[in-house]
């Protein structure tokens, strides 16, 4: 295959994987080559709990051969991580020194676990940041001899990993530095119910304090001290503090960094032949415009696709995504947090209705006549219609009603 | 492959009896017949909803099996797939009732089995010619064709009553 005409892909998770399918949909004769750091073949991370839980194999996990990936005639390169870009001579260099050239690149680096520099042993044995399936594995390993964990951080990656831990077993304690869990995706008014799903689960959480740093002896962690001077002993951390996107091999490319990559509205970054999508992107909000990353599969994949297009010569623009776009089910909870949910002191129309069983809050603009953000906790029904009413800026007046009665249905959209 | 059959609604043909909910509800029992299914735990569900807008219109709605499916690309553990046939499914086994279909579906058709946590919406009842609802519907309101046929039926009769309109 002519290097000229070949796609490489750096990255092989969410984006990268999609963005090569789509490609390959596209065009079904092109060389595809997708590099990946990890020693595993793609697969779908947010399944990685599971190995931790026990309830998934790893194997169950492979990315080729489920949903959509076909995996179809594309060479994929695990092990081998990218470590420069030469944008002139289009070509990636890999750590072990081998060099490939591109027709057209994709940069899917991803994120990395953000292990913050104040907490003190992070490096310990038992410490962990829950990303790659490795990851996991040695979790569930550690695991068999962990009477009690803590986690630090109220996110939802730490809160499914804590979920994996209580399910085999073991004591698990989650210390929060906000005033409730789930501060990104929702006001602490708005977390009360999944609060009590998670109290009644038997998750010890502490909320309002820090971890100051990670204790430990021969056979690694043995305690968390925090910052109002308790200490917890355990035998296992996972630390879930957020992300920072994978951007140090580009230094010297003369690829644009902001936060992450800035990727236009079609992917493409400021080097020709060279594009973006993912977790590593930045990318723009619907609503307001600005710009945004995100750490979600779910908006990777979307990104990923689109970028594959426009690799492929079929110009897609990329509407970009909410900056929180979340659907999950944590104990016995469903919830939906999209588009502007926090609302604290923000001049918007905002309806709430809480019930013992479920709670949601709809968040309009000003005038009151588009959906902005909507927050449902235990009734999540047609969440999706009102994702495309925030994404699509639709003027609600006449639906209204029925979205604050939390009755609506793709009926009331049709022009009938 | 051969053109697949798609399940065509047709809005003011509806009268609102919800026949094609109970249909596709034994259909998609473990009994399969109607005093079976109203005695089954968990409860037997439709895949195919009838809602109403007002003033009087009735709506029923099913999972449209989307060409570049939302539900499908953004499923986070690979349970949602395309069969030859262009039928979307969901793979039950490896659906971990995350709700992300749930989420991204615009036309709100994806339901969540409580009972056992997991995902479920129209599978187009393969193991039948006709699907469970097209064959229930008492006023022709759910028509299963493909589409160049469905569009030929639609010419033929617009043509009609264009003759007719120009009464030759």
């Amino acid at each position: 295959m002519d290097s000229a005409e070949a796609y490489v892909i750096v990255g092989g998770s969410a984006a990268g994987m999609a963005a090569a399918q789509a490609i390959r949909e596209r065009d079904p004769a092109a060389g595809i080559t997708v590099l990946s750091e990890e020693a595993d073949a793609p697969y779908f991370r947010p399944l990685i709990p599971y190995l931790v839980s026990g309830r998934k194999q790893a194997r169950e996990m492979t990315l080729a051969g489920s949903g959509p990936y076909t995996g179809r005639d594309i060479q994929v390169w695990t092990e081998a991580r990218v470590t420069a870009v030469d944008c002139k001579g289009q070509r990636v260099t890999l750590a072990d020194g081998r060099q490939l050239g591109y027709g057209k690149v994709l940069f899917a680096t991803g994120s990395r676990p953000f292990l913050p520099p104040e907490i003190k042993g992070t490096d310990t044995e038992g410490v962990f940041a829950l990303r790659t399936l490795a990851d996991a594995r040695r979790m569930a390993k550690r695991a068999e001899a962990t009477r009690r964990a803590v986690m630090l951080g109220g996110g939802l990656l730490n809160l499914k990993a804590a979920f994996a831990l209580l399910e085999r077993g073991i004591r698990v304690t989650l210390v929060v530095f906000s005033p409730e869990v789930l501060s990104q995706l929702m006001d602490p008014s708005d977390a009360l119910l999944i609060r009590h799903a998670l109290d009644r689960a038997g998750l010890e959480i502490r909320t309002g304090t820090a971890a100051r740093q990670i204790v430990g002896d021969e056979s690694g962690v043995c305690a968390v001290g925090l910052d109002n001077g308790d200490e917890i002993a355990c035998q296992m951390v996972c630390i879930g503090k957020g992300v920072r996107p994978n951007v140090d091999f580009l230094a010297g490319s003369g690829i644009r960094i902001g936060e992450g990559i800035v990727a236009d509205r079609f992917t493409a970054c400021n080097q020709p032949n060279t594009f973006a999508a993912g977790d590593v992107a930045v990318t723009h909000e619907p609503v307001s415009g600005r710009p945004i990353m995100t750490a979600l599969w779910t908006n990777a994949v979307e990104m990923g696709r689109c970028a594959g297009f426009n690799m492929a010569g079929l110009p897609t623009a990329y509407t970009g995504t909410f900056g929180i776009l979340n659907a999950t089910q944590v104990a016995d909870m469903p919830f939906v947090a999209m588009g502007t949910v926090h609302t604290e002191g923000v001049d918007l129309e905002i309806h709430r209705h809480a019930s013992a069983e479920a709670y949601r809050k709809l968040v309009f603009d000003t005038d009151g006549k588009h959906l902005v953000g909507a927050v449902l906790v235990g009734d999540i029904t047609n969440a999706g219609i009102y994702r495309y009413l925030i994404r699509e800026k639709r003027d609600i007046t006449t639906v209204k009603r029925q979205i604050v009665n939390h009755q609506l249905h793709y009926g009331h959209l049709l022009p009938i | 492959m051969t053109q697949p059959k798609e399940i065509f609604v047709l809005t003011d043909r509806c009268v609102g009896c919800r026949t094609c909910t109970i249909a596709c509800a034994v259909a998609h029992s473990t009994s399969k017949t109607l005093f079976g299914a109203v005695a089954e735990t968990p409860r037997p569900k439709s895949r195919i909803y009838v809602e109403w807008a007002a003033p009087a219109h009735k709506v029923p709605m099913v999972c449209r099996h989307c060409e570049d499916a939302p539900c499908m690309h953004a499923c986070i553990s690979g349970a949602i797939r395309r069969t030859d046939d262009g039928v979307v499914i969901t793979d039950t086994d490896k659906c971990i009732g995350c709700w992300t279909c749930v989420m991204v579906c615009p036309y709100g058709m994806i339901g969540r089995d409580l009972e056992r946590h997991k995902a479920y919406r129209c599978d187009r009842c393969p193991d039948r010619d006709i699907p469970a609802c097209v064959a229930a519907c008492p006023t022709g309101a759910l028509v299963y064709q493909t589409v160049p046929a469905y569009a030929a039926d639609v010419r033929r009769h617009a043509s009609g009553e264009m003759v007719k309109g120009k009464g030759s």
